[in-house]
């Protein structure tokens, strides 16, 4: 048997054991949302594309910057937690499985927005039959598929030792946690084996989730369109997702704390942390966009001033001024001094870079297809209620999909939370005197073992 | 805990090795599609060289993503030390 839950952490599992009105509120006002997007759909595949705003030229819209923007945010989970796992951070540990279910939810929810795209779902078999490599949608299929495979195997790996928890302990839904347990004892051998797999995927998902984001990029920097063609549009895009990916960490760990009252686990110092990251991402990112767009102004070439000018000045100023007030401005400001209010601070900080980043995708996407280097006429992009449905549902859906998991399964680790308690302690004061210079002064045996 | 019957013991594990099976077949698809694609640009003379050079990335992160599922369903099920 699984060592049971500690009594301590009990009120991890209380959200599997009980459920709340709450929950059932929160099912049906998401399901609301769900069901718009389920109408606007509907709408869109019994009349075809012509009911939303997609036109000549502009025929990537809402459906393609949301594509960008899930994909985006999917980098929070794994590659943030895979980099703390590898960097052996401690404070990690309440944080890297809402990090990682975050990844595997918004990665369906962003690759079937392709598929609403298309118009007729049924011609992604044309894909599969004659998909032709040298296009970058076609990398981007391969590497999204690459990416959602490690992902769900990441999120479900360190969930064993925590299935195995629920099976023995809960007493329902006892085939699906005793099936997707594994025979989890604990023994030796199982523990060597999970940590060695872990400690594989978590290599293999940074170059994998990075290579993601590059090739997403990929298809608008392989065109010659203005301000498209980018050679930094790679880490741009990159730096953009675990910019986006951290604040809708950040946003998932404040609701479910204050939903599950997860106080004890989820600490200011945790958010300060994050806040710090955020922080620099803010500024990374400004970075990235100042160098983006003061290389395309200098050339002067006059289809990129086109497109430069109708974000600075044009039709898209409100969503490249918002854009650069909410990923920059009030990030920097609420997150330069974080004594007091930790926690609002994040919270306000990173609803505005999920806003920013959101009209970021949007400011990429739509401009240069309104303002075409080849002779169409330009054009401007309204969205009509299919396509802002469509999003509303989008977003409920990826909500809904969380919070079922949360039912399902501990939305913190228990078991690395009580290894933490029992074993990373001892090891981080060992590991911190290793650190240190030799004085002469006596040090523990053990730690001098390990140094 | 629940008085209820736990599951046979054969049915859990029946499922479990299923599970296995379905992730040789998920990644086993992919691979063949990637396969396919190569085989069409070859045969159709249509830049080929994309084709392989994207398979030559792609293909061993597939498999080294089935190397791990079944290290794990092999390492995990196979272990009767804590039984």
């Amino acid at each position: 048997m699984a060592e049971p839950a500690d009594h301590r952490d009990a009120t991890l599992l209380a959200p599997i054991e009980r459920t709340g009105p709450g929950f059932y509120w929160a099912v049906g006002l998401l399901s609301l949302f769900i069901l718009w997007g389920a109408i606007a759909y509907w709408t869109q595949l019994d009349e075809g594309l012509g009911v939303t705003g997609l036109h000549q030229p502009v025929s990537w819209g809402f459906y393609v910057t949301n594509f960008v923007f899930f994909i985006g945010i999917s980098h929070a989970g794994t590659l943030i937690s895979a980099i703390l796992r590898l960097s052996r951070a401690e404070w990690r540990r309440p944080i890297t499985r809402m990090a990682e279910v975050i990844t595997v939810m918004v990665l369906f929810i962003g690759a079937g927005q392709i598929l609403v795209d298309l118009g007729r779902p049924d011609r992604v078999l044309n894909v599969i039959r004659y998909g032709r490599y040298q296009s970058p949608l076609l990398w981007d299929a391969t590497s999204i598929s690459a990416y959602l495979t490690a992902s769900i195997l990441y999120l479900y790996l360190p969930m064993i030792p925590d299935i195995a928890i629920l099976r023995d302990r809960l007493g329902k839904r006892e085939l699906l946690y005793t099936v997707l347990a594994l025979g989890w004892t604990g023994s030796a051998r199982q523990q060597k084996v999970l940590n060695r797999a872990i400690a594989v995927m978590a290599v293999l998902v940074i170059p994998i989730a990075v290579s993601v984001h590059s090739v997403v990029s990929f298809v608008f920097s392989m065109t010659l369109q203005p301000m498209w063609h980018s050679t930094i549009f790679g880490p741009y895009f990159v730096v953009g997702a675990i910019f986006s990916g951290i604040a809708a960490l950040i946003v998932a760990m404040i609701v479910f704390r204050k939903a599950y009252g997860l106080e004890a686990y989820l600490k200011p110092i945790h958010f300060r942390y994050l806040g710090q990251l955020l922080l620099v991402m803010s500024l990374l990112w400004f970075y990235f966009t100042f160098a983006e767009y003061l290389t395309g102004y200098y050339g002067g070439e006059p289809e990129e001033m086109k497109v430069f000018w109708a974000k600075f000045s044009g039709p898209f100023w409100p969503f490249f001024w918002g854009m650069a007030l909410a990923n920059f401005v009030i990030p920097v400001l609420c997150l330069m001094r974080l004594g007091r209010r930790t926690v609002g601070k994040v919270l306000a900080a990173s609803l505005s870079v999920l806003v920013g980043m959101w009209l970021e995708r949007f400011i990429i996407v739509v401009p240069t297809l309104s303002n075409p280097r080849l002779p169409f006429g330009e054009g401007i992009y309204w969205p009509t209620w299919v396509e802002w449905g469509e999003t509303a549902g989008s977003f409920a859906l990826f909500a809904l999909f969380y919070l079922l998991f949360t039912k399902l399964f501990p939305v913190i680790s228990i078991w690395e939370i009580r290894e933490g308690r029992e074993v990373g302690v001892k090891e981080v004061e060992e590991r911190v005197v290793s650190y240190l210079p030799d004085t002469g002064e006596p040090v523990p045996a053990e730690s001098v073992r390990r140094r | 805990m629940s008085d209820r019957r736990p599951a046979p013991p054969r049915v859990v594990r029946a499922i479990q090795w299923a599970m296995a099976g379905a992730a040789i077949v998920f990644i086993g698809g992919i691979i063949t599609w990637i396969i396919h694609l190569i085989r069409t640009a070859w045969g159709l003379r249509d830049v080929p060289s994309a084709s392989i050079g994207i398979s030559l990335v792609a293909i061993p992160v597939f498999l080294t993503l089935l190397g791990v599922i079944l290290y794990v369903f092999w390492g995990l099920l196979g272990d009767r030390s804590g039984r």
